[in-house]
């Protein structure tokens, strides 16, 4: 690798230092300074969690080679405050609430000091646009939004600083806005996550994935990966000394593909190296021959006889069907005023949380395997690796490093095994992270769903049947499906009383990447059909919206579509709450949009027009430097 | 027909809370220190959410001292006990529970010492703010001094807890059961203005109305509602995740589009508590509910704009304008034309490279 000598400053220190000529300002960073603060989220220009200002000017530094940043001063997230000290900025986010996993806020808080620095009466318009190449998976950006604004009405002095402090306590904790006490450590860059981690003598792994979607896997030749220079060891499934298996409901996910492959991106082998790009080399020196199989894509092909089958316990490719039956369905039917039916549909969706997958694994003094990962189950990853691993469970320890965005998505175990495989055969530390890609291409996604409704009313609204089918795909894996159609099926005719229901959820296995947790487990794709039925419903019959849904809401002793009786229900005041805030006009849904008078209240934002938000010129045209 | 046509939709949403069709439960240890400080132990925490700082708060309240004075170890398998997963909605719930009780627990240990030591009867003790008193006595100590007083006494003041939540599985063929001992519900509205010409949504305002039993941090509440309204937004209008025959085809964000700053709507929150009659705290949950109803309401609203029914999400542009077209024969020609009239306008010019 080609060495080159750099000098910079960075946040006021100079640095002259020899690197590696392919390394970007980030990884200089991060790796040569371990200014870990600046995070990789996407490695593309398109995340923000990188930003660093160089000669002033906010820069993704994941885009920047190393050697344009020679002779530069750099400042960083670490660099905006004394040790121990936050920021205007950096302590009205803490007021707001404005970070939350905080992978996202070391960049997001150097985009505010950007937009502020460039211009201090920056309109909440104009904030906006500034941080708009800044993406936050958690927050919703609205307590960013605050938190920019305070600042800059405390830098200007239209507000004393004393609103950034935490507010009196009043008769009790509960109830109290209390600032989040984690928020200083994710604000000012210093929280460790797993990539940020470094320990002595740790090796860096790469995963060798799957360029097919259903293969069977003729042989692994990994000798060649195996001599090279820096290379510690190669793993396989060949390395499982215990039952190779895991999965929240069914354990049909071995640690890696063992036999075939059934998705792209699969897991196939590992390598654990002196360092990353020994590592990744070494890929490309492991031979597999694949034998390419017949895939199958759609769920519902898959559920037709003679299709592909891709697990041989299920001969129909049925990850699970949950049905629901209460009271007579076509009794139901034939009562009603009215019967409606519509299909729907609902998208594979990214987690897409800001922190890419990352851990680390090792063998401790007392034999015991430790993986810290951003697990959000380090509770069930423990007991199947037990079971990987063949070692007594209070010889393997999970500990949860901060985790940068989950919303379900680092519950299902993914790699964590293979770590701790590495770790035992090379007893030295490993540690492995994502690159954004992989994250796509490799971890669960939200279940796509299919849903056919039927649903009959009285003619004042009454639901008096529904018959509701969801199928959906779960990918090449069981991993969370089961959970999934649970939920979507107790949860699929929405808060409402329905005498008569037939209910039936399915998951079925395709060669597409699997499905599994995602943020309301299915719910949201079940009372995303409901919901617009009950729309549907309501221009039908004439009927405002909210009173359709009080006519059939749940109550204190309904009994719910799995016939469990309720011990409390708040709907009634639920809705009542969101027509009086919202200051809803009654009215039948018929395209009225054009008529209401309800609309563009000061509780609204102004559409936005892409790049027409910087009130004068071109922004920072003062020229003026600003730092604080 | 206008160019921009505006509409108004509303959803409301149901939730169960903590793990599904199954017996829940977390485990908490609690110890009030010396300088009357705390420490904390349980299984699993912060995922982002704010839990580190609602248990903070919980400890707070139920030992009697400042949450800045609560130290929490969490997040291993060998060093705390087990409080099963962060997901499902459960961790104010559960974990909040179960330290609330073992903070109870280290409490009482110390208030007995400290009722012998005064003399007086337990129940008139009251603990707030770092500040111990006997109500009705003339008596007053720090909590700092309190934990020395106890511990002068030979006692550390210690608890320990699980919390239940008594789910039970679903009938197999019927599907009956109690799946969750708690339920939330929600309701939002949502306001979109639709371009007819590019058949680009925005959704300009969301109401979010959600009961989530006893708020223990409001902004924290309004922190998960806002989160969870505008990934239902990606979900709704932009995000899809494609592959083609197994192969994705949306490896990055520049292919996976998420929403930015720009897409944001001005969110209302209004918080609804209505306590669970069944755990200690009575909170409840929101992580998860926040989402559910806003990809319906703004598909709604896209309804009461431009009359035409999204039922495949996401509600794209190129899906707008075809809706469109399916309900105006003809209408597609008159588009196009309106595009070409319109393309002295820069902002349209620019557009039409998107399309």
């Amino acid at each position: 690798m080609s060495e080159l000598w750099v000098e910079l400053e960075i946040n006021n220190r100079k640095i002259a230092r020899k690197t590696q000529a392919h390394k970007r300002l980030l990884d200089f960073l991060r790796d040569d300074l371990h200014l870990t603060g600046s995070k990789e989220g996407c490695g593309a220009g398109e995340c923000g969690t990188c930003s660093v200002f160089v000669d002033g000017r906010l820069v993704k530094s994941c885009l920047m080679p190393v050697a344009k940043a020679s002779g530069c001063k750099v400042e960083t997230i670490e660099g905006l405050a004394a040790p121990g000290q936050l920021t205007t900025i950096q302590q009205a986010f803490h007021k707001t609430g404005a970070s939350q996993c905080g992978y996202c806020i070391p960049g997001m808080v150097m985009a505010a000091t950007s937009a502020l620095r460039q211009n201090p009466q920056a309109g909440i318009e104009e904030i906006k646009e500034r941080l708009g190449g800044n993406i936050c998976r958690c927050t919703g950006y609205t307590k960013i939004f605050e938190a920019v604004e305070l600042a800059r009405a405390v830098i200007a002095g239209d507000q004393s600083e004393d609103v950034l402090a935490e507010e009196p306590v009043g008769k009790s904790y509960i109830g109290h806005n209390q600032r989040r006490i984690d928020a200083p450590a994710r604000l000012s860059g210093r929280l460790k996550y797993a990539a940020d981690i470094r320990m002595t003598d740790m090796l860096q792994m790469q995963v060798l994935r799957s360029p097919h979607a259903h293969a069977r896997i003729v042989s692994i030749d990994t000798s060649e990966a195996e001599a090279m220079a820096g290379v510690a060891g190669v793993i396989t499934s060949e390395d499982v000394p215990g039952t190779d298996g895991f999965g929240v409901f069914v354990h049909d996910q071995p640690v890696m593909a063992r036999g075939k492959v059934r998705h792209v991106g699969e897991a196939v082998a590992a390598v654990a190296a002196e360092d990353l790009i020994t590592a990744r080399q070494a890929l490309a020196k492991i031979n597999v021959v694949y034998e390419e199989l017949p895939g199958v894509f759609d769920p519902e092909e898959a559920m037709q006889p003679g299709a592909v089958v891709l697990h041989d316990y299920a001969a129909d490719n049925i990850v699970k069907h949950i049905p629901l039956r209460k009271g007579d369905v076509a009794a139901g039917f034939a009562e009603a005023d009215i019967i409606l039916e519509e299909n729907f549909s609902t998208q594979q969706v990214e987690h897409a949380y800001l922190e890419p997958e990352a851990g680390i694994a090792y063998v401790d003094a007392d034999d015991v395997v430790v993986v810290i990962s951003p697990s959000q189950n380090i509770t069930h990853h423990r007991q199947m690796l037990s079971r990987i691993l063949d070692r007594p469970i209070n010889k393997v320890r999970c500990i949860m490093s901060p985790v940068g965005g989950g919303f379900g998505g680092k519950e299902d175990m993914l790699y964590q095994g293979m770590l701790a495989l590495a770790a035992m055969k090379t007893h030295r530390p490993v540690q492995l992270v994502f690159t954004r890609e992989e994250s796509i291409v490799a971890s669960a996604k939200r279940h796509p769903s299919r849903v056919r409704y039927k649903m009959g009313l009285k003619r004042n609204g009454q639901i008096l049947a529904i018959r509701f089918s969801m199928i959906s795909d779960g990918g090449a894996y069981g991993m969370s499906s089961e959970g999934v159609m649970r939920k979507a099926a107790i949860l699929s005719c929405g808060p409402y009383e329905v005498a008569n229901l037939c209910v039936d959820t399915t998951a079925v296995y395709t060669n597409n990447t699997p499905s599994g947790a995602f943020r309301t487990f299915g719910g949201m794709q079940a009372q995303f059909a409901t919901e617009s039925m009950m729309d549907i419903a309501a221009e039908a019959l004439e009927i405002d919206p909210f009173e359709i849904r009080r006519v059939n809401m749940m109550l204190p002793g309904s009994k719910t579509h799995t016939q469990q009786e309720l011990n409390s229900a708040s709907l009634d005041r639920v809705l009542e709450a969101a027509e009086a805030a919202s200051r809803w006009e009654t009215g039948a849904p018929h395209m009225r949009g054009a008529t209401r008078s309800d609309l563009g209240g000061a509780d609204t934002r102004a559409p936005c027009t892409l790049g027409a938000r910087f009130a004068g010129g071109r922004p920072g045209a003062d020229g003026k430097e600003r730092v604080w | 027909m206008e160019r921009k046509l505006r509409g108004r939709g509303v959803a409301a949403s149901w939730y169960g809370i903590a793990r599904t069709a199954t017996i829940d439960r977390a485990g908490a240890w609690a110890e009030l220190d010396d300088g009357g400080t705390a420490k904390i132990v349980t299984g699993v925490t912060e995922i982002g959410e704010g839990i580190l700082t609602l248990l903070a708060q919980v400890a707070a309240d139920a030992l009697g001292i400042k949450p800045s004075d609560v130290t929490i170890g969490d997040n291993d398998t060998a060093r705390s006990p087990e409080a099963a997963h962060a997901g499902a909605t459960r961790q104010t719930y559960m974990i909040g529970n179960a330290v609330t009780l073992a903070c109870r627990e280290a409490k009482m240990a110390l208030f007995e010492q400290i009722a012998t030591h005064w003399s007086v009867d337990i129940d008139c003790l009251l603990a707030f703010d770092g500040e111990l008193q006997a109500r009705g006595h003339n008596l007053r100590m720090t909590m700092e001094e309190a934990v020395a007083t106890c511990k002068a006494h030979g006692v550390v003041p210690v608890g320990s807890a699980s919390f239940t939540a008594h789910g039970t599985g679903l009938d197999p063929v019927d599907g009956s059961g109690s799946p969750w001992q708690a339920y939330v519900f929600g309701a939002q509205v949502a306001e979109v203005e639709v371009d007819t010409y590019t058949g680009e949504v925005q959704v300009l305002g969301i109401w979010a109305v959600h009961d989530v039993g006893r708020a223990i941090n409001p902004r924290g509440v309004e922190g998960q509602i806002e989160g969870g309204v505008v990934q239902g937004l990606g979900q709704a209008l932009m995000e899809e995740y494609q592959t083609v025959d197994g192969h994705p085809v949306t490896p990055g964000f520049a292919k996976y589009i998420l929403p930015t700053a720009l897409d944001i709507p001005q969110i209302n929150c209004t918080i609804i508590e209505d306590p669970d009659p069944l755990s200690p705290l009575g909170a409840k949950g929101i992580g998860e509910p926040a989402l559910v109803p806003t990809a319906p309401a703004i598909m709604n609203a896209i309804y009461d704009a431009i009359g035409v029914r999204m039922t495949s999400l996401p509600a794209t542009p190129e899906k707008i304008l075809q809706a469109l077209q399916d309900k105006t024969p003809g209408r597609g020609r008159d588009v196009r034309t309106a595009r070409d009239e319109g393309a002295q306008s820069q902002e349209l010019a620019q557009r039409r490279g998107a399309l």
